[in-house]
């Protein structure tokens, strides 16, 4: 469903991908993990379209996407779940819900997917009114993935959906992926961290390593790996 | 006593359309982050469109010299925003969202040259094209007054054009209001100002999104002026003397809140007015200016100012 190809990207002149390819099936499950600073969110944001790359491809769904403008690419189901959560803070739960469902799609299927959304996420019907920015850190992660899920999406990126929550509250969130994806069988990209938690749901991972791709395989496969029990699993 | 009331209500009537003038700026600067120094302009534009929309354009023989002006007037601002759209397209986009975004202080420096040339050029450009000499558009209603009262031996009068001029403000007030708390249009552009990238990504164009905030900031300016050039006349450089008002309505409403722009201009309207009963006409906008400082000393972020940085 996404191919990236050889894609090296970065910010004026200082190179933060090199020569990267990722591949994600239809259906698949895959993580991308890596220390801070492997160029993980760097990879997000050239998908999306707010890092333009130096060289390389993005196909997605059999579109280049490196031809398509930024805004459009949502409209072709990709869903982007930032870092750091950015919701829309002055605007309402359901507003930034909404807003996620601006995409035809997201139009379409607004009715079936916001009581899907309430369902998986139910914190989001009991707060639908408050203010996004009023919310805590657990809640407005919660309140990210909501948002993109209501585009109905291909393709759900998630950027360190953790980050900065406490472990019960990491834990719950990375609960609620997995059901979401066990009942809906949606594709999905995750960056992560966490890296026990993340290769364990996944089907399939790539390590990211200062902007190189140094190790993938299948979840298993990369468990057994040496380097990564000792750097990752600290085992 | 009967003189505060007068006052009191002279400056509710004024204030709310220096609210509307304030809230077409506080649209531009919310949403787009742009300092816009030509607004003051484009509302002269406003104006002199409102003008010989009236006089030249059919309004006046159409309509007749009492509702004509008020057509005209909101003919006006439709006009403005194309012209707003336009302006924007080819010029402030150069300077301004996603092209600058990753820019060292965002283009902020060129949108200071760029919209201060628009102003420059739209002044002189003005004298050349309508002349120096004052214009206005008067209605007959302009030099007539509805008597409120007698209560408790008091009288308020309330200048018919002006109380006009009031309720067409508040109209479009609630008009705005509700197509940016209501409509997919306007919750988008709250989106797109709350978070840039993040809007983005939800498959929102951002470009297009300031496009639109500009265009209708500068119709809803032009609006004001027509509304206040009903009572006060006009030249090209006229748009010196608001744009200063403007800002510090959108400065004292809290800087991107809309409706604070609104109670800003509000605020300056009814400190003019009331000002004139202790100080000599003259010292009007040094009145406005003294509340200003002292408003703004206790309430940095103003009125409706979130004191967040945006994320």
């Amino acid at each position: 469903m996404l191919r990236i190809e050889g894609l090296s990207a970065g910010y004026s002149a200082k190179p933060v991908l090199n020569d990267v390819s990722i591949d994600v099936g239809a259906g698949q499950f895959v993580a991308i993990v890596g220390p801070n600073g492997a160029g993980k969110t760097t990879l997000f944001k050239t998908i999306s379209g707010i890092v333009k790359p130096s060289g390389g491809a993005i196909i997605f769904d059999g579109v280049d996407l490196l031809a398509v403008p930024p805004p459009q690419r949502a409209h072709l189901g990709i869903a982007h779940v930032p870092e750091g959560r950015q919701v829309f803070p002055s605007l309402t739960v359901m507003e930034n819900l909404e807003m996620g469902a601006m995409t035809e799609s997201g139009r379409r299927d607004w009715r079936t997917n916001i009581e899907r959304i309430f369902e998986w996420l139910p914190v989001l019907k009991e707060r639908r009114d408050q203010f996004a920015g009023t919310m805590s850190g657990g809640q407005q992660q919660m309140l990210a993935i909501g948002r993109g899920l209501a585009s109905s999406p291909k393709l759900l990126m998630l950027d360190e959906p953790s980050m900065g929550l406490a472990p019960s509250t990491a834990d719950f969130i990375f609960e609620r992926l997995i059901e979401i994806r066990r009942q809906s069988g949606l594709t999905m990209l995750l960056v992560e961290q966490r890296v026990a938690e993340a290769l364990e749901s996944a089907d399939h991972g790539y390590v990211l390593e200062a902007g190189h791709v140094v190790l993938q395989g299948n979840n298993a496969t990369l468990r057994a790996d040496d380097r990564v029990r000792k750097a990752y699993l600290g085992m | 006593m009967e003189g505060f009331f007068q006052a009191l209500a002279a400056g509710l009537l004024i204030g709310a359309v220096y609210g509307l003038m304030c809230v077409g700026l506080g649209l531009i600067f919310g949403v787009m982050r742009v300092i816009n120094f030509a607004h003051g302009d484009f509302m002269m534009l406003g104006m002199y469109t409102a003008f010989y929309l009236f006089t030249a354009a059919g309004v006046q023989t159409l309509f007749g010299n009492t509702v004509g002006p008020f057509v005209a007037i909101l003919l006006a601002g439709p006009v403005l925003a194309l012209f707003g759209y336009v302006v924007h397209r080819t010029l402030i986009s150069h300077v301004s969202g996603t092209r600058t975004a990753s820019l060292e202080g965002e283009g902020h420096y060129a949108q200071l040259i760029l919209t201060l040339g628009i102003a420059l050029i739209l002044q002189n450009g003005g004298l050349i094209v309508f002349g120096s000499v004052l214009a206005s558009i008067r209605t007959p209603l302009s030099s007539s007054a509805w008597e409120l009262g007698p209560i408790f031996d008091m009288s308020i009068f309330l200048n018919k054009a002006r109380s006009i001029d009031m309720i067409v403000s508040l109209v479009m007030m609630i008009l705005l209001s509700l197509l940016i708390t209501r409509t997919r249009i306007g919750k988008s552009l709250r989106a797109a100002a709350d978070n840039p990238t993040a809007a983005t990504y939800m498959g929102i164009d951002v470009d297009r999104a300031h496009r639109t905030a500009f265009a209708l900031g500068c119709g809803i300016t032009a609006i004001a002026g027509g509304l206040l050039a009903t009572n006060y006349p006009f030249h090209p450089f006229v748009g010196l003397e608001y744009v200063i008002v403007m800002y510090a309505g959108v400065v004292l409403g809290g800087m991107g809140s809309i409706i604070g722009a609104f109670w800003g201009g509000m605020t300056i309207g009814l400190v003019q007015q009331m000002s004139t009963l202790i100080l000599p006409t003259q010292l009007q906008n040094a009145a406005i200016f003294a509340v200003f400082l002292l408003i703004i000393f206790f309430r940095p972020q103003g009125f409706f100012g979130r004191v967040v940085e945006r994320t």
